[in-house]
């Protein structure tokens, strides 16, 4: 028996489709967790396939009790799953995040990222209502920070962080108002 | 997506964001010691939605048991089966307003039902920490045996207990 997501977006990009998990990105995103390129959101090198398979079940279990969720990137050109982007908001966080991770080193540097962001945050807009959206940064990430910069993202120092723990920091994005000016 | 089972008394049926306060409550109290609890409210919300993560990924999961009139959430009940198991399971929590009616049996029967006809299974188990009586009482009362022990790397020994097959339910 297969149980999948119902009623649930697909989104197309230029290079990419942007679609719910299933079971086949878990390998692609285990090994992603379990390396070093997760050190800034809580995985790296000391984690295993046990912390891989939660953190999966986590973004999966996601959209159904939310309504909307995390998408997988997956390149067109390729069919391989890239990376995974997207509204996101867990119990403690304060505020709708708009959230992104390339899970491939080999497809980090073609802004793919950037791509899918622009068009994660009309479907935050435009699909889901938000008005406002931030991403949560880890001070230490450069290319993060260069990202939300490249998209219109303002450095709050007064917003409300996860779990309070004033470490993170909170990149507003425009309003629909200034993405649609 | 997500089946819905009714037994006499509950309704197992897929989480929803309503139970959350519920199960939260349930994994910060001591009553989830023997599950890997007390947990943070964001450590139970990444199990949360684990529960219907888990569908997905499997094809299977667990229920939210709640009361078939109110739809009061009362518990975690259905088949567990995260990665490092060595084995589907089926797995029970009642949180305290679910204890004391025997509402675990009646919905572990449930899935266990679920499990043989509907998916066809031939064998299940469910994993009981050695300290954790209630839960070796409902599987003795379910007709489990005891069959070896699991050593987990976080939450250490846990003992197998093997449900009768079909067959031996059907003799």
């Amino acid at each position: 028996m297969t149980v999948t997501l119902s009623n649930t977006p697909v989104l197309t990009t230029e290079r990419l489709t942007m679609r719910v998990p299933e079971m086949a990105d878990f390998e692609p995103f285990c090994a992603f967790v379990c390396s070093d390129r997760v050190r800034y959101i809580g995985g790296g090198a000391d984690k295993d396939r046990l912390h891989a398979w939660r953190a999966f079940a986590h973004i999966t279990g996601h959209w159904p009790l939310r309504g909307f969720g995390t998408f997988v990137l997956v390149d067109k050109s390729s069919g391989a799953p890239v990376g995974s982007a997207g509204p996101w908001f867990p119990e403690c966080w304060p505020e709708h995040e708009l959230g992104w991770t390339i899970w491939a080193p080999e497809a980090e540097g073609k802004s793919f990222a950037h791509e899918a962001l622009i068009a994660l945050r009309r479907h935050a807009y435009a699909d889901l209502g938000w008005t406002t959206a931030v991403s949560y940064i880890d001070p230490e990430n450069a290319r993060s920070i260069a990202l939300a910069e490249r998209l219109g993202c303002r450095l709050e120092q007064t917003a409300p962080t996860p779990f309070g723990d004033g470490q993170t920091l909170v990149y507003r994005h425009p309003s629909p108002a200034e993405v649609a000016a | 997506m997500i089946p819905t089972l009714t037994t006499e008394r509950l309704t197992l049926r897929a989480p929803a964001m309503s139970d959350f306060d519920a199960y939260a409550d349930f994994r910060a109290s001591e009553r989830a010691s023997f599950v890997g609890g007390p947990n943070t409210r964001m450590e139970s919300w990444q199990q949360f939605c684990a529960i219907a993560g888990q569908w997905v990924v499997r094809g299977y999961g667990r229920w939210i048991a709640a009361d078939r009139e109110t739809d009061e959430p009362l518990g975690v009940v259905g088949l567990h089966h995260p990665l490092e198991w060595p084995e589907p399971e089926i797995g029970w929590s009642m949180f305290a307003a679910g204890e004391g009616r025997g509402l675990a049996y009646e919905a572990a029967l449930g899935a266990r039902d679920y499990a043989y006809r509907t998916l066809g299974w031939t064998t299940v188990v469910s994993l009981i920490d050695p300290q954790n009586e209630r839960s070796m009482a409902l599987g003795a009362r379910m007709g489990c045996r005891a069959d070896g022990v699991f050593q987990h790397p976080v939450f250490g020994p846990l003992h197998i207990w093997r449900h009768p097959s079909p067959s031996e339910l059907a003799a």
